[in-house]
């Protein structure tokens, strides 16, 4: 866990000025900067860059990406390295500001900077910060948020204590072919103190055909520092290998995203809760292959997800969706009914991220579980095929149906740490429906997404 | 009128007679104008000096007397020995300007073969480069070091960017002009950079692509064995390591071979023939220069593009292997990264303009070749002058001449201008070089004033100079961060090496056959034998010597004890990482030679060549 990082946005205009043209061209920057660490003024901060670049008549790129060096005081220098694309060509764009004391706002606010294509200079320009419109939304823009280190989420957190359940999972759909396919790592520890141990399945589901699915373990738990593995399967920051029955599989994994705490992030640091559930990242891509039966499943890109989940046992009751949304939005919903005393009593409790233009709502993990008070709080209805969740939050509310069909749905038993039985049904291909409204008079339809096999859901129970 | 007609014409006794006399006083104005402000306010005042005497004494100005009275008031003058010094100061300008306008009028610019054309070079001038660039390696300065640096870094693959403070000077470009125009543009302050000290030393060095490798004389000593061999048992200098195959490479490279006697020229002749009479060691010189035509013009670029200064020699196999030169680009200073991980890191370097605009050039490797007298405060300017070494352990060889008048005619400006050496005083620290140069731009100042200067000039062609250089004491600093002060203080025992020489140019003169002897010295002018001159000399000491010095060297200087050296024995700038030092500031100590082939076997070692 490594405290907080830095988010700002900044728009810089100014000229460009083409090798071998006469004249300039009008040019507008806009940034979007994202630091791991708190923006240090005294020291150097390294910051990645998205944004869009327009140059008059030549360049449009909204999907502009780069990293800055902010360095003010340490290097006196605050440097801007841009990838771009303007009229199919890749582009660079290098440039500086070259902070001194003698001038500190002209040299803070201009930028010199050189054009590359393919390391040779095709241009030149100066662009500048604008001070009168620019200074205040840029300062509004900074916020300071949380950082996670993704690889530390992996790390097993049991320390050897009976009634224990740890899970790493991952799902992702092969979009070329629409194929699902669920890894599913477990570490169970009983009740009665028997030691831990490590089971697991592989799962492919095809977009027109059954379900296949291959189990390991049970073996003894023979420890980790970095992530889950047992003799023929494991799981590392970034990498997942493993061979079960016909299946073998040899996958990377890219984080395409920050980590989504799906409950509350402190009842992951602090398991207070019957379980908690995380997201290392809350999209990743993976590439790869899965074989089985002498078919191989290749994965280029594959969006999907890994997912994390540490308490004493599972749910009463539960459902779960991962959703992609596309365009860097996902959904990821948890409902539960716990097994503890009076907790197993009530409604299923929710737990619903969704990440939209780098936002997560409802701000707060605990807001859609527990309303104010149970005033509020969203709701869920539990069932097969359909199974639905609505609730609302601030001037938002959402309502999320997935169904589950039967075919492409694997049903799997398993065993609690206390000793019960567990079947979770689930699918990798299953639908999906979100509906966004805003309030605004009335309530106005503000997105909505339709998930046609993209989905991944579960409905389980005791 | 520029203000110095009075002072040219008293001084030249100008009687009108000669067309040439004219023009020599607006082409004064241009030397001075080339000049820093210190020398310039300098010259003017001891003019206005001069000016004022002749108030006092006749009631008139210089240019308000006829001829007749001129020349009392500078006889006058001239019978004062107290302003001897004054006088011959004020004279420097007037014999290179004069000079220059009797040449132009008298043709003695013989008609030159078209120039070959030069080897090309990607000079890009700092107005037409980016604001902000990347390199993999900056080489501050494009002399000697810096050239041949930046061809071993080009050739390792980097993208090497070669940064120089002055201008590209084709040889075309020197066929064209006359001398004095090329020498005001190719030396840093006009070729009038002085050490401070007792006495003052005028020390010239370059400011072009090329640096003093352009205006240098060619001659290509290698580092004596037993110079390298105190180097590294003494100062820990790790470079002098294997600096024989260096020095190999760069003579190769430089095309480096005895000069044939066909073009010597009778200045050289005449040395041969003394040394030869006297048993010494001589020999033409070894030089940079195949197919020398003897224009006599080294020291302002030579226009027959024989000598293979390092923008005909190096830079073109730098540019070749992809190293950019930026012209007209000062560095103001290394920019330095203080908090990367394992210390200050060098990271690129800010420089300005012509036009006063700044740019800069990020790179994880600077290589600092400006020189030793620009290095020092290039280093204090960037906050990296902090050891106290850098800008001390300034060498130099100071030097002087004496000429020799024969009955023969010996027009010693046609021929090679630096054409042999005379190796037997050596074993003293004492090199004797037969050097001549285009007239007036020599260090040799002529006798007397008014008739008598004018006679002189009118006689110059039966006169043999000879130069002769000193391994000193390192016994000057470089002082500034911004302005460069030199202060030198000439020791004891360079005092008697310098009259040493003296005595021995003038007995190889008196051997060659010389009339008389002309010693530069106000006090002692001329000598017709040996005994006279003996006598001449008893009460002179080195001070009252004309004083030129050439190869500064030493001033960041590159050894194993941390304290005394602020560059390690491989040349990098301690304190910092990416900065390494590759010009004639690396070398520990005095090269007791002309430093360019050990400086350019240094700069090679540096970069690991």
């Amino acid at each position: 866990m490594s405290g907080r990082g830095t988010e700002f946005r900044e728009t810089l205009l100014g000229t460009f000025r083409l090798d071998g043209e006469g004249r300039t061209r009008a040019a507008r920057l806009d940034l979007r900067a994202s630091a791991d660490t708190v923006l240090r003024p005294a020291g150097t901060t390294e910051a990645r860059v998205t944004g869009r670049i327009r140059i008059a008549g030549w360049a449009d790129d909204p999907h502009l990406v780069g990293e800055l060096e902010i360095s003010p005081l340490a290097r006196r220098r605050i440097r801007y390295r841009l990838a771009f694309t303007a009229d199919g060509r890749r582009l660079t764009l290098d440039g500086w500001k070259s902070v001194t004391p003698l001038r500190p706002v002209r040299s803070m606010t201009v930028l010199p900077c050189t054009l590359y294509e393919e390391g040779k200079r095709v241009g030149a320009g100066t662009l500048r910060f604008p001070l009168g419109t620019g200074l205040a939304p840029f300062l509004a823009s900074f916020r300071f948020p949380r950082r996670e280190d993704a690889d530390a989420l992996v790390a097993p957190r049991w320390n050897g204590e009976p009634g224990r359940t740890e899970v790493w999972y991952t799902t992702a759909t092969d979009h070329v072919t629409g194929d699902g396919l669920w890894l599913h790592h477990e570490l169970v520890a009983p009740t009665d103190g028997s030691g831990g141990h490590a089971h697991g399945w592989v799962a492919v589901f095809p977009k027109d055909g059954p379900v296949e699915h291959a189990r390991f373990g049970p073996e003894p738990w023979r420890g980790g520092t970095d992530g889950f593995g047992t003799r023929d399967v494991s799981v590392r920051p970034g990498r997942l290998t493993g061979t079960a029955g016909a299946f073998t599989w040899d996958l990377t994994e890219r984080a395409e995203d920050a980590p989504l705490f799906t409950f509350p992030r402190w009842s992951w640091r602090r398991p207070l809760l019957p379980a908690a559930q995380i997201l290392p990242a809350a999209r990743a891509t993976y590439d790869g292959t899965v074989t089985h039966d002498g078919r191989t499943l290749t994965l280029k890109g594959a969006p999907g997800a890994s997912a994390r989940i540490y308490g004493h046992g599972n749910a009463r009751r539960w459902s779960w969706l991962h959703a992609d949304l596309g365009g860097g939005d996902v959904l990821e919903v948890v409902a539960a009914v716990s097994t503890r005393p009076v907790l197993r009593g009530l409604p299923p409790l929710v737990f619903l991220r969704l990440r939209r233009r780098g936002r997560t709502w409802p701000r707060r993990a605990e807001r859609p579980a527990l309303g104010w008070a149970g005033a509020g709080r969203f709701r869920a209805e539990i069932g097969l095929p359909v199974w639905t969740v609505t609730g609302r939050s601030g001037l938002r509310r959402i309502r999320v149906e997935v169904t589950q069909p039967q075919a492409r749905t694997l049903t799997l038993a398993y065993t609690n740490p206390d000793g019960g039985e567990t079947v979770c049904r689930n699918s990798e291909t299953a639908d999906a429906v979100v509906r966004l409204e805003r309030w605004w008079g009335r309530w106005r339809p503000e997105a909505e997404w339709t998930l046609e096999g993209t989905a991944h859901a579960e409905v389980g129970g005791r | 009128m520029s203000g110095y007609g009075g002072l040219v014409a008293a001084l030249l006794a100008d009687d009108g007679t000669r067309p040439w006399t004219a023009t020599v006083p607006r082409r004064l104005a241009d030397v001075l104008a080339s000049m820093p402000v210190p020398a310039r306010a300098g010259l003017r005042g001891a003019a206005a000096a001069v000016d004022a005497y002749a108030v006092a004494r006749t009631g008139r100005r210089l240019a308000a007397l006829g001829a007749r009275e001129r020349e009392r008031v500078m006889e006058s003058l001239g019978a004062r020995p107290a302003l001897a010094p004054a006088l011959d100061l004020l004279k420097v300008p007037v014999l290179l300007a004069a000079g220059t306008e009797r040449m132009l009028h008298e043709g003695g610019r013989g008609p030159l073969l078209a120039p070959p054309d030069d080897p090309p070079l990607d000079c890009v001038p700092a107005e037409e480069w980016p604001a902000r660039a990347t390199a993999d390696a900056v080489v501050i300065g494009s002399g000697a070091g810096g050239a041949m640096a930046a061809r071993t870094l080009a050739r390792a693959g980097l993208r090497t960017v070669v940064l120089e403070e002055g201008h590209h000077h084709t040889t075309a470009s020197f066929g064209r002009r006359a001398p004095l125009d090329r020498f005001a543009e190719l030396y840093r302050d006009g070729g009038a950079t002085v050490a401070v000290g007792r006495p003052p030393l005028l020390l010239p060095t370059g400011r072009a692509v090329g640096g003093t490798t352009l205006v240098n004389s060619g001659t290509c000593y290698r580092t004596p064995d037993h110079v390298l061999e105190r180097w590294r048992t003494s100062f820990g200098f790790s470079l002098a390591e294997g600096m024989p195959d260096r020095l190999d490479e760069v003579e190769r490279t430089l095309r480096v071979a005895t000069q044939p006697l066909d073009v010597l020229g009778n200045n050289g002749l005449l040395a041969l023939t003394g040394a030869e009479r006297l048993g010494w060691r001589a020999a033409p010189l070894r030089r940079n220069a195949p197919g020398c035509k003897g224009s006599c013009q080294c020291v302002v670029g030579c226009p027959a593009g024989a000598k293979q200064s390092v923008q005909l020699s190096v830079l073109p196999d730098a540019c070749a292997a992809g190293a950019r030169i930026v012209t007209g680009a000062r560095v103001l200073r290394i920019l330095v990264d203080p908090d990367r991980p394992g210390g200050p890191r060098a990271a690129g370097v800010r420089v300005r303009r012509v036009d006063g605009s700044e740019l800069e050039i990020l790179s994880p490797l600077v290589v600092v070749a400006a020189g030793a007298l620009q290095s020092p405060p290039l280093l204090r300017r960037s906050g990296l002058g902090s050891h106290p070494g850098v800008g001390r352990n300034l060498s130099v060889h100071p030097a002087t001449s004496v000429a020799g008048r024969f009955p023969e005619p010996v027009t010693a400006w046609e021929g090679v201008l630096q054409s042999v050496g005379v190796e037997e005083p050596h074993g003293q620290g004492v090199l004797i070089e037969a050097t001549a140069t285009p007239p007036g731009m020599g260090s040799f100042v002529l006798p007397g004033v008014g008739r008598e200067l004018r006679r002189e000039l009118d006689g110059a062609g039966h006169l043999a100079t000879l130069g002769a250089m000193i391994a000193d004491n390192p016994s000057g600093s470089v002082h500034g961060r911004d302005r460069t002060l030199i202060r030198y203080d000439l020791s004891r025992r360079d005092g008697g090496r310098l009259m040493t020489a003296v005595r021995a140019m003038a007995q190889l003169l008196f051997a060659a056959g010389a009339e008389e002897v002309l010693t530069g010295i106000p006090k002692a002018p001329k000598a017709r034998s040996p005994r006279e001159l003996d006598e001449a000399l008893a009460g002179v000491t080195a001070r009252q010597l004309h004083l030129s010095a050439f190869h500064p060297t030493g001033t960041v200087a590159a050894g194993a004890d941390p304290s005394r050296f602020p560059a390690d024995g491989e040349g990098r700038l301690r304190g910092v990482t990416g900065v390494l030092i590759a010009d004639a500031s690396l070398l520990p100590g005095c090269p007791e030679v002309n430093p360019q082939v050990s400086v350019m076997a240094g700069a090679l070692g540096v970069t690991g060549g």
